[in-house]
């Protein structure tokens, strides 16, 4: 094919085209991303606070990461961060796959079920944690009437550490679960009729058709879901900042909430710098070895 | 075709009757307390029955009575900069992703799988970790508190998806498009532009719709590089956590006013959303 082309005379070469489309693309990366993680590597090494720069900065080499690394409250961030995102993570794939199934099915109406089904993600971030620390509220919340019905007396939702990461978990699923179902009944409804057709024919049960047919078929999207979810997860602070306010004390903090905090409250810009090393190394490790394996998974179809 | 009876839809319906009670209450709720004066929103039990009171969506305008009050939120200058800020943040990524997302389809360019990884560290990062470097940049470029510094945030914000998700949208052309296009002494340029894009129309509206929600709703990035004077309609709203207390009413009917751009945006591309997310991993043509 690629012969075939080359015969041709026209007016810019292929690699001219590909480089000129790459081009703004890589710009924007040059400026937003490459420009400030050199940068960050550098402060990272620094005593420097963008708010006296007067004072200038002293070369501490890597004092910022042994300082961070051995305090044992960033160790409770990141085991805080790692509960919330395994938690979060799980029950938007469980509903989001159960309801992505459900969404497979033809039937009158499912166009507009499917709009109102996604409506959660399109609200606005800070808006949503004000709108469930608004219903979790412990005196007046119309969650604590709901489960009053039920016999269950008023729940101190956000008051005390361990329900504030259900509250918010419970938070972040609802609004997120729908992006999970988007992918996965894309995913689900890529899979060839004829396949699901021989397995109808092959008299396969329905739980062998799920688990053995449709979930494996659709795993590259699956995937690329987890990924996704994982990654947002990962650096939720918004709902956090609206629902709790990182308290009790500083016990709903996670990671990237006490980064904002050292950056922007303490204004300890060599130690923010450090912390955001760290987390951006963890993020782009976890999602390495996702997309290696999302590779091999595509590889193999 | 197999035709199904309704028995078998049942069980499908209950899981999305279920997951849609889940989903939906807290939005009607969030449209409830909207139209609660303030004796309401806190009585016990909560009510569902009461003569609505339209003073919130007064407020968060900045008209009528409120407009006066220090309580009010006042959206109208946020709503423009708003309004600006996601339509041109939201042209450039789905532009530069169509770009870039065409070269990836099409260009075996050294380099190509860790370019497409590299983009969506656009989405990977988090705001907080770059931020304390932005703000540096922005103010020494001259960009805090501007609209084309929260251009250039939206834009990077959604680049990563744009890219990930046209590119699945060009998979789906097949190549014979250009092929042919070429052998008849057309350059690439215009098959690409006269033959191909026209093929993706669908996905661009998909791509645009996903791009336009971040973008609408992007806070984090604009709380901390724009808050006087080019004010998102978010930050606006974060402010109603004022020394007055939580104005919930009136958070509630922002909330309202913002999702409905959304929502009518969304149930116009509703036809090419499922198309747009399989990212073309699923095998080459779409059927």
């Amino acid at each position: 094919m690629a012969n075939a082309r080359r015969q041709v005379p026209r007016a810019m070469p292929d690699g001219l085209v590909c480089g000129l489309f790459l081009a703004p693309s890589l710009a924007v990366l040059s400026l937003m991303v490459v420009y400030p993680f050199l940068s960050l590597l550098y402060y990272s090494t620094l005593r420097f606070s963008v708010l006296r720069p007067a004072q200038g900065s002293e070369s501490v080499g890597m004092l910022n990461y042994t300082s961070l690394l051995t305090d044992d409250a960033i160790w409770d961030r990141f085991i805080f961060t790692g509960q919330f995102v395994l938690a979060t993570v799980v029950v938007q794939f469980v509903i989001g796959i159960a309801v992505a199934y459900a969404f497979t099915r033809d039937f009158k109406g499912r166009d507009l079920l499917f709009t109102l089904a996604l409506l959660p993600m399109m609200l606005c971030p800070i808006v949503v944690g004000f709108l469930w620390r608004y219903m979790f509220n412990s005196e007046w919340g119309v969650i604590n009437y709901l489960i009053s019905l039920f016999g269950i007396g008023k729940v101190d939702w956000l008051g005390v550490a361990d329900n504030a990461l259900w509250a918010v978990v419970i938070a972040d699923a609802w609004m997120w679960t729908p992006f999970v179902i988007l992918l996965a009944t894309a995913a689900f409804r890529g899979i060839p009729k004829d396949i699901q057709e021989s397995a109808d024919i092959d008299g396969a049960s329905p739980a062998y058709r799920f688990f053995r047919i449709t979930l494996p078929l659709s795993a590259p999207i699956l995937l690329i879901a987890f990924l996704l979810r994982l990654i947002d997860a990962f650096k939720q602070s918004d709902l956090f900042l609206a629902m709790t306010g990182g308290g009790p004390g500083s016990e709903t903090e996670t990671v990237s909430f006490r980064l904002g905090k050292i950056a922007f409250s303490y204004f300890y810009t060599g130690d923010a710098s450090a912390l955001a090393v760290i987390l951006l190394v963890i993020i782009i490790g976890l999602s390495m070895i996702l997309v290696r394996h999302l590779n091999r998974v595509k590889d193999q179809r | 075709m197999r035709r199904e009876n309704t028995a078998a839809f049942l069980p499908a319906l209950v899981v999305i009757g279920i997951y849609l009670l889940f989903s939906l209450g807290p939005v009607l709720w969030m449209v409830v307390s909207s139209l609660k004066d303030r004796q309401e929103l806190f009585s016990w039990p909560p009510s569902l029955i009461f003569t609505p009171d339209v003073s919130s969506y007064a407020a968060v305008f900045g008209l009528g009575d409120s407009s006066q009050s220090a309580a009010s939120i006042g959206l109208v200058g946020a709503l423009f900069t708003s309004i600006i800020v996601s339509v041109c943040g939201t042209a450039l990524a789905v532009g530069f992703g169509v770009l870039a997302g065409y070269a990836a389809s099409r260009f075996a360019f050294p380099g190509r799988n860790d370019f497409m990884f590299f983009v969506l560290s656009t989405r990977m990062i988090p705001p907080v970790a770059v931020l304390v470097f932005y703000h540096y940049m922005f103010s020494r470029l001259g960009l805090t508190d501007t609209i084309p510094g929260l251009v250039l945030v939206t834009t990077f914000i959604n680049l990563g998806l744009a890219t990930w998700i046209m590119k699945g949208f060009f998979d789906g052309v097949p190549q014979e498009v250009e092929n042919v296009a070429l052998v008849n002494g057309y350059t690439r340029l215009y098959a690409f532009w006269h033959l191909v894009l026209p093929m993706v129309r669908g996905g661009m509206a998909a791509t645009a719709g996903f791009c336009f929600i971040f973008a609408w709703n992007e806070f984090t990035f604009s709380s901390v590089l724009a808050t006087t004077k080019a004010t998102t309609l978010p930050v606006k709203i974060s402010s109603a956590m004022g020394a007055t207390g939580i104005e919930w009413a009136q958070i509630c009917a922002a909330g309202v006013v913002l999702v409905l751009p959304v929502v009518v945006f969304f149930w116009l591309i509703r036809k090419y959303l499922l198309m747009g997310m399989t990212f073309g991993v699923l095998g080459g043509s779409r059927t």
